[in-house]
């Protein structure tokens, strides 16, 4: 008998019983995501690992990967692996290495049919070999999404999945579910619609850096050349008005 | 009996002819396979191998564990197999046949099992000579005076039994190991499905990886030939580094016959190697180092590879080229000086899209305001191609009303069209 009359509060301060009206405390400490306001409405104060990250968003350029930068940045200074799985377009290494990625550690799989994207996102999960797996999914069924969150339960990599917008309205089995949307005055709104814990109503607002200065009531540059310069081969000499 | 008085007996009864030569072939595989556990063996033809298994008990933990792999691989590759275990070769050899799986660790247990052996382990006429004596065991014809006994049966029996008991030398050539690793095998029928080549495979890549653990050595790229009945199909299986692990072996060849539609049925295999490199063996690690992820990384690279094709899988690198067509370049050589430029977009477009241009401002799905340019890029002068030749373009950073952020440029020397590039993030 003595084994059942456990106290109440131990019981409740086990990681796999969610409470509704607190977050949960996770095993492992979260991944800081770099951006204050969100780690601290996510468990473990950070992008929690070994589960799958649905990161929801319309089209290409919101600031999806500005948000997960400062993640990347940290996996380089650990030495990890980041996988690129079916990016949206070609990605343009230079932009990638003054956003301070490592080049050397990064690596792209980019397949044709839709199968073998989750496939390689499956294999990827299980070796357990890079600390980041980037996803991007067009399609994607509840089994499929069940099958990719065992996956990374096994391991401790971080796994984020982009999916279109209209995916917010299905259910997932992923812990962690953001939606994307753009702010007021540049900034990126995010929506958790899902986290180890109870449901955020309010939107937060990320204040991300962005390629070009701009306020909403600047008109926008003049169309004609200035400061046009010319350009032997080899060393151009450039000048940027911003 | 002959062949046609067994059909009386079993009417169902199949024949097939006897191969010699794929018999020798099947044991000049299964010598090199061998060498995983040994580099000490040789053939006792027909069909059996000796393994010299003193020097190696420790490194496989015991005699237990060392017959429970040899036993669990041989039947992964299709063999049914007796052993036997003892002092002396010729001992073992004969244990093998007549009393299979008995262990004989000691000179002394070998002597003992010996004296039960029946006769015929002996040549025919020389078990008949015993058996008119009434020496129907070894051990009886172990007690009579050798030299008398050597007079009726031969100096060359009583020697082979000396060698038996240890108590003469006896010396079996080694196997040579070939030079070259380049194995055939030929398949009892065509086969038309590429996936189950794979089993058939799987004894040339034991023998491979046998025969490189000998040389302590390992290949990046090896090559199977799928024979057919006119002309051959090259299979090209590469990996990420040295390697002559063989569950690497089979993963790539895998997914790479799976991957694979065969021309036409196949006939017979043969597996050569590539370049050999040498391979040390690597000590194990107490705790994880990070250097395992690299193994562990290029295993994953390894296997998307062989599934997905080459082409799909890659890393990254900076090129020196201020075009931003040229400027990624696939695959690790990089320069690793190229200072990159700023305020570049992430994602680009393989083929730079146009925009519609309405009251003299570009549009994608809504009127985009420029924040930031005119860069211009103009390089390629020595380029004669069309798609990324002489460049001459004015880049901006736009802003769409649903606000993402693009990369546009116009061309500089027909001024007109708006075109789209790419994607910050």
């Amino acid at each position: 008998m003595s084994a059942l009359a456990k106290d109440l509060s131990e019981v409740l301060a086990r990681p796999d019983i969610w409470r509704g009206d607190r977050l949960v405390d996770a095993p492992i400490p979260g991944v800081p995501s770099g951006f204050a306001s969100l780690d601290a409405h996510l468990s473990g104060g950070g992008w929690p690992r070994g589960a799958l990250i649905e990161v929801l968003l319309d089209g290409v350029g919101l600031g999806e990967l500005s948000l997960l930068l400062p993640t990347l940045a940290r996996i380089k200074e650990e030495g990890g692996w980041t996988l690129l799985v079916a990016p949206p377009h070609e990605p343009h290494a230079p932009a990638w290495a003054a956003a301070g990625v490592d080049l050397a550690r990064l690596a792209v799989v980019s397949p044709v049919r839709p199968a073998d994207t989750l496939w390689a996102m499956e294999q990827a999960l299980l070796s357990g070999a890079p600390e980041a797996v980037l996803s991007w999914a067009e399609q994607i069924d509840p089994r499929q999404l069940r099958r990719l969150q065992v996956a990374a339960a096994d391991g401790s990599a971080l796994a984020f999945l982009f999916r279109p917008a209209r995916a917010a309205q299905e259910s997932s089995v992923a812990p962690l579910r953001l939606r994307l949307s753009s702010g007021h005055e540049g900034a990126l709104t995010i929506h958790i619609l899902k986290r180890r814990g109870p449901p955020l109503h309010a939107p937060l607002h990320l204040i991300l850096p962005r390629p070009a200065r701009w306020r909403s009531h600047e008109s926008s540059a003049p169309l004609a050349g200035v400061g046009v310069s010319a350009s032997a081969a080899g060393s151009p000499r450039r000048s940027v008005v911003a | 009996m002959g062949v046609a008085a067994a059909r009386t007996r079993v009417p169902q009864l199949r024949v097939r002819l006897r191969q010699p030569s794929q018999e020798t072939d099947a044991l000049a595989r299964l010598a090199c396979w061998a060498g995983r556990f040994t580099p000490r063996l040789s053939l006792a033809p027909p069909d059996a191998l000796l393994l010299e298994v003193g020097g190696c008990l420790r490194l496989f933990g015991g005699l237990p564990a060392i017959l429970d792999r040899l036993a669990g691989e041989l039947a992964a590759q299709g063999f049914s197999a007796t052993h036997a275990v003892a002092a002396t070769p010729q001992a073992a050899l004969w244990f093998a046949m007549q009393m299979p799986g008995v262990r004989c660790d000691t000179p002394a247990a070998t002597r003992q099992a010996l004296d039960h052996l029946p006769s015929e382990v002996l040549p025919a006429e020389i078990a008949r000579t015993l058996h008119r004596f009434g020496l129907r065991r070894l051990g009886a014809a172990r007690c009579l005076p050798r030299a008398a006994l050597a007079q009726r049966i031969g100096r060359e029996a009583i020697q082979t039994l000396a060698r038996a008991y240890g108590e003469l030398p006896d010396l079996r050539t080694d196997f040579a190991f070939p030079a070259r690793f380049a194995q055939s095998l030929e398949l009892p029928s065509a086969v038309e499905n590429a996936g189950a080549l794979l089993f058939a495979a799987r004894r040339l890549t034991a023998a491979l990886a046998g025969w490189l653990a000998v040389r302590k050595a390992g290949i990046a790229a090896c090559c199977l030939h799928l024979r057919h009945r006119q002309g051959s199909t090259p299979l090209t299986l590469a990996f990420a580094g040295a390697t002559r692990d063989p569950p690497r072996f089979e993963r790539v060849l895998r997914e790479r016959l799976q991957r694979h539609v065969l021309a036409a049925p196949v006939e017979a295999l043969r597996l050569e190697a590539g370049t050999v490199a040498d391979l040390a063996e690597e000590n194990g690690t107490l705790f994880a180092q990070p250097g395992d992820s690299r193994h562990a990384m290029a295993a994953l690279l390894e296997r998307l590879r062989a599934r997905l094709g080459e082409a799909r899988v890659f890393t990254l690198a900076m090129a020196p080229d201020h075009r931003p067509e040229c400027a990624t370049r696939r695959g690790a050589a990089g320069t690793a000086d190229v200072t990159p430029p700023v305020r570049r977009p992430f994602w680009l477009l393989a083929i730079p899209r146009r925009l519609d241009e309405i009251g003299g401002r570009p549009h994608d799905r809504g009127a985009l305001r420029l924040l930031s340019g005119p860069e211009r890029i103009e390089s390629g002068w020595w380029d004669d191609g069309e798609a990324a030749g002489d460049l001459r373009r004015d880049y901006f950073i736009a802003l769409t009303p649903d606000q993402r952020w693009l990369w546009i440029f116009r061309e500089a020397r027909l001024a007109g069209d708006w075109y789209l590039h790419g994607f910050f993030a």
